[in-house]
């Protein structure tokens, strides 16, 4: 993500069997959104409100911008930094994530990424180095109300751990004031639906046939192909989704392997060092995007009790 | 079970409160410049008190958490109040408290002195700051001033966050001190009210009584009361939505606490008023209370609900319960209001009296410390001008119910409503800008 180069901002809208699909670039993914109209100019319209509105929330949350509130924050030097109604909503968002998780899921540990790459070789970091760094990780410490926040030295925030399900669900909310159209979203994995469509998405042949959208009005949900486990494998299961979104923490692709043990990225800000044990991605459903982000990312930093985990706070979820 | 249900709930209660629009507006950024507000009040008992009141406030921050409030109020009070003299089936008449003449009551009706005529001056002054860790310190002062009043005090208070923010315990201190300076002096409690009546030119202009009579009932011109006020509350908040409030509060006040103004009626046995003697109320009071307040957000509408009870060492207790339903409406918001307040009577209230009561001992027969109960119904309408400015408005409808505390009514009193209600409306404007 670190060499991600700034996007040339722009979108395009593409015809599809069942509806019209907005593509354009944000927050180092590609972004998807579907919509089942047929109607260009108001999807157009949509289309421009949408792109908007997330590329605000990446300027002004992603740590690599220098002039997002991220950064300013991260600068700070100890002292207090103004921050507007929705920083403060996510800060707050981020501590009762904290306080649920017992302090797993952790807004500052992203400091860690100073010693950890995970590009498949086996280059572990040294238990000091980790150590040095965990002196500069714990929300606790942080100090923050409505109006500002002070970060103490050599401390960071990242909020790249919500930022794109945020975003996600910003988009839900737009669609649903802007448009009665069924609309699914997709930015990079993490995925929400609006509504149920009105079509069935599945049957593509009669779709086309049936150009008008009031005629069939049972509900239909959509049908989402993820790719789940190793590349290789190319397992791709397809989750039915009336309502609500899927997120998916963990990457395949992305660990380390050293003496036969392998560490995912996903790791545990209370010791510095990888979960051991776990599964290699979990995908969770929930009414919201950055719901089932946070269930998915806690399920994975529970290592071999993620199961358990998800099943005894009966989440639907699906691990590999 | 439980545990797994509140994670879920904890996590969708705080997707919930992600997407729920603040509270506090981007307005509030804007700091440092006066924030003024203003208000004029009108209160109004049917036939008697009314008050016009004009308060003028202004907030200002200096620095992060710096602020400085300073508020001017005004009022005037004009009308007639219950003297705590019992109706009798015949005209009374009673001598002013100044001194300065007498007025007349119709049979049948409840006495009150028309006299009752002020202006109040008040300023308040109060400075808070952040204080190292989690503290807040905050101090100040007021002066009020009447015409025979004056009433000075100074307070200090030390709040403290905890749990990120969301207990605040805090602990008040504050120390007043009032003065009354009647005109005409302070009556001898007990005293009989004398018949004598100053005539405009300073001679003798009566003929049941003399001079001597009206001095021989005052013995000083002032007298004052020292008030020590002690408060402790803790503010919870539960979740986003729901903050919670309870406080305790304990006062001491020591010194001249009767009311001058106030008689009581000695009758026979036939409930005819021999005579009228003035109030006396003890010279110790300690008031305790406790307040417990929950205000929940619901997803549009704010539900604000609080509970009171008090107590004291003259035996007055109380139970008074407010509840207010703020909801947006159009622009801006409605909101309406109901409160109910129960009071039991101080252990020295009694209506009227049959003898004369002992030297030292305490009686009052003003229906305000007597036993009652008051029933407020409100609705307030308010919204923002294109100016960024705020305008809103509050009408109130009050009954109070004097109730009979228990007294054994006699003779001509039988055939009287002694305990007349108390009706009133309260009308008031705010400006904010």
């Amino acid at each position: 993500m670190k060499d991600q180069k700034i996007d040339k901002r722009t979108f395009k809208i593409s015809q599809r069997p069942n509806g019209l699909a907005i593509l354009f670039n944000a927050m180092a993914s590609p972004c998807e959104v579907l919509i089942e109209t047929d109607d260009f100019n108001e999807t157009g319209r949509i289309a421009k409100l949408i792109c908007e509105r997330t590329w605000q929330i990446e300027d002004k949350f992603s740590r690599y911008n220098p002039l997002s509130i991220v950064s300013k924050i991260n600068n700070s030097n100890n002292k207090p930094v103004a921050i507007d109604p929705e920083t403060y909503r996510l800060l707050q968002f981020s501590h009762s994530c904290f306080q649920i998780s017992g302090g797993l899921f952790d807004i500052t540990s992203g400091i860690l990424r100073q010693v950890w790459t995970f590009d498949g070789s086996d280059r572990i970091p040294k238990k000091s180095d980790v150590n040095r760094l965990l002196k500069s990780i714990g929300w606790q410490h942080v100090k923050w109300d409505e109006s500002s926040i002070t970060l103490p030295n050599n401390m960071e925030i990242d909020l790249g751990g919500i930022g794109k399900e945020y975003a996600v669900d910003v988009a839900v909310q737009l669609l649903r004031a802007e448009t009665p159209y069924s609309a699914l979203v997709n930015f990079g994995g993490d995925i929400a639906v609006t509504n149920q469509p009105k079509f069935d998405p599945a049957p593509q042949q009669q779709l086309h046939q049936n150009k008008t959208i009031n005629r069939v009005k049972t509900a239909h949900p959509w049908h989402i192909a993820i790719e789940l486990g190793d590349k290789q494998t190319s397992d791709l299961t397809t989750i039915e989704l009336t309502t609500g979104a899927i997120a998916t923490s963990g990457d395949a692709n992305r660990y380390l392997v050293k003496d036969g043990q392998r560490y995912c990225h996903i790791l545990n800000p209370k010791t510095g060092w990888p979960v051991a044990g776990g599964p290699s991605s979990v995908t969770v459903a929930a009414p919201t995007c950055i719901e089932a982000g946070i269930a998915a990312t806690i399920a994975m930093l529970k290592g071999n009790s993620a199961k358990a985990f998800l099943t005894e706070n009966q989440i639907q979820h699906w691990i590999y | 079970m439980n545990k797994s249900l509140s994670f879920s709930a904890a996590l969708s209660a705080a997707v919930s409160a992600l997407f729920v629009a603040p509270v506090t507006s981007v307005k509030a950024e804007e700091s440092n410049a006066w924030k003024l507000d203003s208000a004029v009040m009108y209160y109004g008992e049917t036939d008697r008190v009314q008050a016009v009141e004009v308060i003028v406030g202004g907030k200002k921050e200096f620095e992060d958490g710096h602020f400085l409030d300073l508020k001017f109020t005004f009022d005037t009070l004009t009308g007639a109040s219950a003297t705590g003299a019992v109706a009798q089936p015949n005209i009374q008449s009673f001598t002013r408290p100044s001194g300065n003449g007498r007025y007349t009551v119709s049979a049948n009706e409840t006495p009150l002195d028309d006299t009752f005529k002020d202006t109040r001056v008040q300023l308040n002054a109060q400075w808070t700051q952040p204080l190292k860790g989690e503290y807040t310190l905050s101090t100040g002062a007021h002066l009020s001033k009447e015409y025979d009043y004056l009433s000075l005090g100074i307070n200090a208070g030390l709040a403290r966050e905890f749990n990120q923010k969301n207990t605040t315990v805090s602990a008040g201190l504050s120390l007043g001190q009032d003065t009354i300076t009647p005109e005409g002096g302070l009556p001898i409690p007990l005293y009989e009210m004398p018949h004598y009546i100053n005539s405009p030119n300073g001679q003798p202009n009566n003929t049941e009584g003399s001079s001597s009579d009206f001095d021989a009932s005052r013995d000083r011109s002032s007298d004052s009361k020292q008030i020590v006020d002690l408060l402790f509350g803790v503010t919870q908040v539960i979740n986003r939505r729901f903050i919670t409030q309870f406080n305790y509060s304990y006062s001491n006040v020591d010194g001249y606490q009767t009311d001058p103004f106030k008689v009581v009626s000695v009758v026979d046995e036939n409930g005819v008023t021999l005579n009228n003697i003035y109030e006396s109320r003890p010279d110790k009071r300690q008031k305790n209370s406790v307040y417990a307040q929950g205000k929940y957000h619901l997803s549009k509408s704010v539900v604000d609900v609080s509970y009171r009870y008090f107590w004291d060492d003259w035996g007055i207790k109380s139970n008074s319960i407010d509840a207010k339903y703020w909801m947006p409406m159009g622009k801006g918001y409605l909101e309406p209001h109901i409160r109910y307040y129960q009071q039991d009577e101080a252990d020295f209230y009694q209506p009227f009296v049959t003898r004369q009561p002992e030297v030292d001992s305490n009686v009052s027969a003003d229906y305000r410390i007597g036993k009652l109960t008051g029933l407020t119904l409100g609705l307030s309408y308010g919204f923002p001008l294109n100016n960024g400015h705020e305008i809103s408005f509050r009408a109130e409808l009050y009954r109070q119910k004097v109730t009979d505390p228990g007294v054994n009514n006699i003779g001509v009193i039988n055939q009287l409503d002694i305990f007349p209600d108390v009706d009133a409306v309260i009308f008031q404007t705010n400006y904010s800008f």
